[in-house]
């Protein structure tokens, strides 16, 4: 069978880096055995690793930010003003990963904590600062206890803490505790859920490089980001910048979730055919089903109808070509079964649960969206209700403090533009023509 | 004077809330207060170590009403008014009196189109009491809650702030809930990555004793 997949090569033969083939990885012993802090070990040592050359690599590997914004890692560690004497600066790394459709970073918690610890430190030495939290959803209790024995470990054998390998470099590494909100994955807002604050996010500017935790120049990259910088160091930038997709490199975890026969975490290079990922990776659709609807990367990547993705491959350009957005590289499936009104009617109904209120259009309008969706979910809508749902999302788009409200609008936008008959035909009084029983709608 | 001054619209604090502990019960042990002083530690303010405090708290006194919020304030040395603010805005503290097992059904997306609601129904009908509410013997109390991250393995719940569940169906909902009645506590489960079922023959962790496996959940219609 033909192996190729869009840009990201012959993925059958492919060798995983960030979940290799070893029993119990997490464990600092294994983990050493295998490499692990070999590339802390390496830029700590060698003279050639200053901090600029540390960049320089990550930079050189094309590396882009997993979290959801896919921003280049090397160019946002590179706006760290210089050092000045006496003043603090920071690195967060963002594990509150609460994007419904999206659970790669717990896997990778549990599986390889210490590369988010050993990338958390190289980033560290090559933004030269002393400190760097690690943030992880209060819901996940149980991983925050494995890590927090691990990370035990890693302090107990001097990878982290004072002098590190005797090389004169300190790092301190503090896990916190998030407790339940989905805004707090917004760096900004995070920043100040570290800080004991409510977690409202910040205006920008100033950014956080500039003004972050406590006011002092702060970095935050998403966990998978930060894993990804060990394998970048040991392997060399070049290695990562060959893998998958030019424009958009690397190994990458993609979370399938849904109606399909073998969901879970794979990890693959990015620019996969997202065809290949649903029928040959994840092993197609359940009860041999016809495909309905993809979302990409996470709830707020708008929906792709399944005419759209022939050719697409798992990347910020060929998705954004084709109507959607990277994300998380967090997939939902659905077979041909799902009604996308209830769909979106869910989804409406997390932003406005998740709305911090803090912005009058995102306060309020989440909550119209998800009261307009569900007086259609229910047959109780008009045809006019459509263009007002449309209308109001222009409305929030871009006018808030953070992207929570463009989030929160996408969805609406893109299901409504994209499967227009099914919202038509739930509607009252609607010129049915999509084939759905209106007996059945308003019985 | 406005109505809005009379009738605020947003609940506010009271300065000095009416006791919800007697005064004798109301206290950290010092081994709590050094924990705290311990967590104050980590951050360059005290207020950094204050959602760790309000988790110390709520596992101590099992929810958060203000009386509670005033004393780990007080602990971490921030004002009241602060940390109340910091209580009311994370869904995970609970502001109320709770069952002794809170199980939070996911029914987000990925779980809402796995039969999320399929669970959460069922065990409403199981517990005789709706989502937000307790059973009268104070053992269970149900919550429908946003993603938990663990969409692969849908449909699934979390018990008080704990365990996570997966793969939930109605068998696995009863076995739940005898294990809680019976005093016991649900494992970790480990869910194993199906290219570690190809390369390694299941799950890559050897210090756990539950795995599940990422699974197709089953169609709507055969798990209720």
């Amino acid at each position: 069978m033909e192996a190729k997949s869009g840009k990201a090569g012959d993925w059958r033969s492919y060798e995983r880096v960030l979940l290799p083939k070893v029993k119990d990885y997490h464990q600092l012993e294994v983990y050493e055995a295998n490499g692990g802090y070999k590339a802390l070990r390496e830029i700590l040592t060698n003279d050639k690793w200053d901090p600029t050359a540390v960049t320089n690599e990550v930079k050189k590997s094309g590396l882009k930010g997993r979290g959801g914004a896919g921003f280049p890692t090397g160019l946002k560690w590179s706006f760290m003003p210089p050092v000045v004497e006496g003043v603090p600066r920071y690195l967060c790394c963002n594990g509150d990963e609460s994007e419904p459709g999206t659970f790669k970073d717990r896997q990778l918690l549990e599986y390889n904590p210490h590369a988010v610890f050993e990338g958390m430190l190289i980033a560290s030495y090559a933004m030269s600062l002393a400190g760097s939290y690690l943030y992880i959803r209060g819901e996940y209790a149980d991983w925050i206890t494995h890590m927090e024995g691990e990370l035990k470990k890693a302090y107990d054998k001097g990878y982290v803490g004072k002098n590190i390998m005797g090389s004169g470099f300190s790092s301190e590494l503090v896990i916190h505790k998030g407790a339940g909100a989905y805004i707090c994955g917004e760096e900004s807002s995070l920043m100040n859920s570290l800080e004991g604050k409510r977690a409202y996010p910040r205006v920008k500017p100033p950014f956080p490089a500039q003004k972050g935790i406590w006011g002092y120049p702060t970095t935050i990259n998403n966990v998978e980001t930060l894993a990804a910088v060990p394998y970048i160091i040991n392997r060399g930038g070049a290695w990562f910048a060959g893998t998958g997709a030019e424009k958009h490199p690397g190994p990458v975890l993609y979370g399938i979730s849904g109606h399909v026969n073998r969901p879970g975490v794979y990890e693959y290079p990015t620019g996969m055919l997202m065809t290949d990922l649903i029928y040959e990776v994840a092993g197609g659709i359940r009860g041999g089903k016809k495909l309905k609807a993809v979302v990409p990367g996470g709830s707020s990547t708008p929906v792709l109808r399944a005419d759209m993705i022939e050719g697409v491959t798992m990347d910020a350009d060929s998705l954004r070509e084709a109507g959607s957005m990277m994300g998380t590289s967090g997939m939902l499936v659905m077979d041909e079964d799902t009604d996308m009104v209830s769909f979106l009617r869910r989804i409406t109904h997390f932003y406005h649960h998740e709305s911090c209120g803090q912005c009058t259009p995102c306060r309020e309008g989440t909550g119209w969206l998800e009261n307009i969706v569900t007086r259609i979910d229910e047959g109780e809508g008009h045809l006019r209700d459509l263009d007002l749902l449309v209308d109001l999302c222009s409305e929030m788009e871009g006018r808030t403090v953070c992207a929570l409200a463009d989030a929160a609008a996408w969805p609406v936008r893109y299901t409504i533009d994209r499967f227009r008959s099914e919202f038509e035909a739930k509607c009252r009084a609607s010129l049915v023509s999509s084939g759905i029983d209106l007996a059945e709608v308003s019985a | 004077m406005a109505d809005f001054i009379k009738n605020p619209v947003v609940e506010l604090p009271e300065r000095n809330p009416a006791p919800s502990f007697p005064a004798s019960e109301l206290v950290f042990t010092d081994a709590e207060k050094a924990q705290i002083a311990e967590y104050v530690e980590r951050y360059p303010t005290a207020d950094g170590a204050i959602m760790r405090a309000l988790w110390l708290a709520q596992e101590k006194f099992g929810y958060l009403p203000p009386d509670v919020i005033k004393l780990a304030a007080e602990e971490v040395g921030m004002p009241y008014a602060k940390a109340y603010g910091v209580a009311t805005f994370y869904t995970q503290y609970y502001k109320k009196k709770m069952g002794a097992h809170v199980l939070d059904v996911c029914t987000c997306f990925s779980c809402q189109i796995c039969g999320g609601y399929d669970m959460l129904h069922y065990l409403e009908n199981k517990l005789g009491i709706h989502k937000g509410e307790t059973t009268e013997d104070g053992q269970f109390s149900i919550q429908e809650v946003e993603c938990l991250g663990a969409c692969g393995s849908a449909p699934m719940l979390q018990v008080t702030n704990g365990s996570y569940v997966h793969n939930l169906t109605t068998d696995k909902v009863d076995a739940l809930i005898d294990a809680l009645r019976e005093g016991k506590s649900w494992p970790f489960e480990s869910v194993t990555l199906p290219q570690d079922e190809d390369d390694l023959g299941g799950n890559r962790r050897t210090d756990v004793t539950a795995t599940e496996t990422y699974q197709t959940p089953p169609a709507s219609e055969t798990i209720a």
